[in-house]
């Protein structure tokens, strides 16, 4: 299986907004310990009596990140995407311009983009007419501004964009980057996700959809992936954001580095715009690819953190996948959204994340409410406690609606 | 009716959170006084419609960078008188 082993790239800077916290450890922490961060929305949220339960990120005032003359019509989730970038920069230790060339710097920031304001818009639109549309929806709203917001703020000159694969895009995200630095179209990547879903029409769509978990008295064990009861995802919100370098360029810099990323790909199910397809090929393809990418055999693989969204057809496509790359040696396997919720693209950068403190801790998170799995979904699951396990190398899956495929395999830092 | 277009003026910019200190009529709009960028004076091109149902097009709007406190006080009242002489 192995073939031409390409560059790593060093992780050097993470930055996390979540409903369990905002530093890596507080987040690996909750999942280690099923500090949950599912709620039932409060009265005085937007999502109050819409959904059972959501993970809502905390309260940040738009002015901490931008300017207060931009940061009337900008959405949540641009403000989660500087401070997630603030945050990951500052554990960089990076000052764009002084620690490098601010040409030499990409953003690859992605999320679906500011919904939850253009529908506020459309709503002063019907309500007043014309003249209910700010003229600052536009930069407040499209998925490329946060990326741009990003670039602004901290002085980024290099090559921007922002990748739209639904819940895949954070993990593509990385790999994104990782083709930049590999390509040697930068020295330093700053990469991520962002999304703020947690209002009304969003939520709605995905439980009309009948994708929500739904009917749980607790809000803490809504989430169940892989489990027989699983009935649904839980929305979340938050962002992530990691820098990543070359490996020389971190070492010049004298850069503490967190870990590398190995290897990655990205696959289609070419099959249906929001089921999986349901013998998992495209996405077991994608880990296949990804193993390939980082030079490594399935053995190498020493955890996985697979996507898990607690659907009934998504963990038992993702379940199928694994098998049919892994088999009986398969690695274990844990999600850790039953305390997380779905953050929907920003769970790879969460994810990724985790699977970085489980290189540095040894330490493999549980997927929690997993009381009884499914058979449909025959893992090595991680269940009830964390298992103690040094691990050399780590994956971790994402998958989007439009059949999206992502595969990212972590390493320690070399 | 100047008076009460400068009222409207201010509480406006601090809606739009632009400070109001220090500033009189001789301030310009743009970036050498208040500092309101395009899409800024979009808005309040927007704002004057709204409030006193006259509309300013996009190259009138961009003028008012250039104009001061009373200067853009004084238009919008010679627009507005016109518009109720029709």
């Amino acid at each position: 299986m192995t073939t031409s082993v390409r560059e790593n790239v060093a992780v050097t800077g993470i930055g996390l907004v979540s409903a369990v916290g905002g530093a890596v450890t507080e987040v690996f922490d909750a999942v280690c310990e099923g500090r949950s961060g599912l709620v039932r929305p409060p009265a005085d949220h937007a999502l109050h009596g819409v959904v059972d339960v959501a993970a809502i990120g905390p309260a940040i005032d738009p002015e901490s990140v931008i300017p207060a003359k931009d940061a009337r019509i900008v959405d949540r989730s641009i403000v989660l995407a500087v401070r997630a970038a603030g945050d990951a920069l500052a554990d960089a230790g990076i000052e764009v311009g002084r620690d490098v060339d601010p040409y030499r710097v990409a953003v690859v920031l992605s999320g679906v983009g500011g919904l939850g304001t253009l529908a506020g818009q459309a709503v002063e639109r019907s309500r007043r007419g014309r003249l209910g549309v700010s003229p600052f929806m536009l930069p407040g709203t499209l998925p490329n501004m946060a990326a741009a917001r990003i670039a602004i703020r901290f002085g980024v000159r290099g090559y921007t964009s922002s990748v739209g694969t639904a819940c895949a895009a954070g993990g593509q995200s990385v790999g994104e980057a990782m083709r930049i630095l590999r390509a040697g179209d930068a020295d330093v990547v700053v990469c991520g996700c962002t999304e703020a879903p947690l209002f009304p029409t969003f939520a709605d769509a995905f439980g009309n959809a009948l994708a929500l978990a739904r009917g749980w008295s607790d809000p803490t064990v809504a989430s169940r992936p892989f489990d027989r009861r699983r009935n649904g995802l839980v929305l979340g919100e938050g962002a992530g954001v990691f820098v990543v370098e070359r490996p020389g360029f971190a070492r010049a810099r004298g850069a503490r580095v967190h870990a590398e990323v190995l290897g990655w790909a990205a696959t289609s199910d070419a099959y249906h715009p929001t089921t999986p397809r349901p013998d998992g090929s495209s996405a077991a393809e994608s880990m296949r690819l990804a193993l390939r990418d980082a030079g490594l055999s399935t053995g190498d693989i020493g955890y996985l953190n697979a996507h898990g969204t607690s659907t009934k057809a998504g963990d038992a496509a993702e379940a199928k996948a694994i098998r049919s790359v892994f088999g009986d040696g398969m690695p274990p396997v844990s999600s850790t959204k039953g305390v997380t919720g779905h953050l929907l693209g920003v769970s790879g950068m969460v994810e990724a994340a985790i699977s970085i403190m489980v290189l540095r801790n040894g330490l493999l998170p549980p997927t929690y409410n997993l009381d009884d799995p499914d058979p449909a979904c025959d893992l090595n699951h991680v269940r009830k406690e964390p298992l103690p396990a040094r691990v050399g190398a780590v994956m971790s899956n994402s998958f989007g609606f439009g059949g999206h495929n992502v595969s990212l395999i972590l390493g320690p830092a070399s | 009716m100047v008076d009460e277009i400068r009222q409207f003026l201010l509480e406006s910019l601090t809606e739009m959170k632009y400070s109001t200190e220090d500033i009189d009529d001789g301030t310009v709009l743009g970036p050498a006084g208040v500092d309101l960028e395009s899409l800024a004076l979009a808005e309040l091109a927007m704002r004057v419609e709204d409030r006193y149902g006259v509309r300013f097009d996009e190259d009138e709007a961009e003028t008012f960078a250039a104009m001061t406190v009373g200067e853009f006080c004084v238009a919008v009242e010679h627009r507005a008188q016109a518009a109720s002489a029709m």
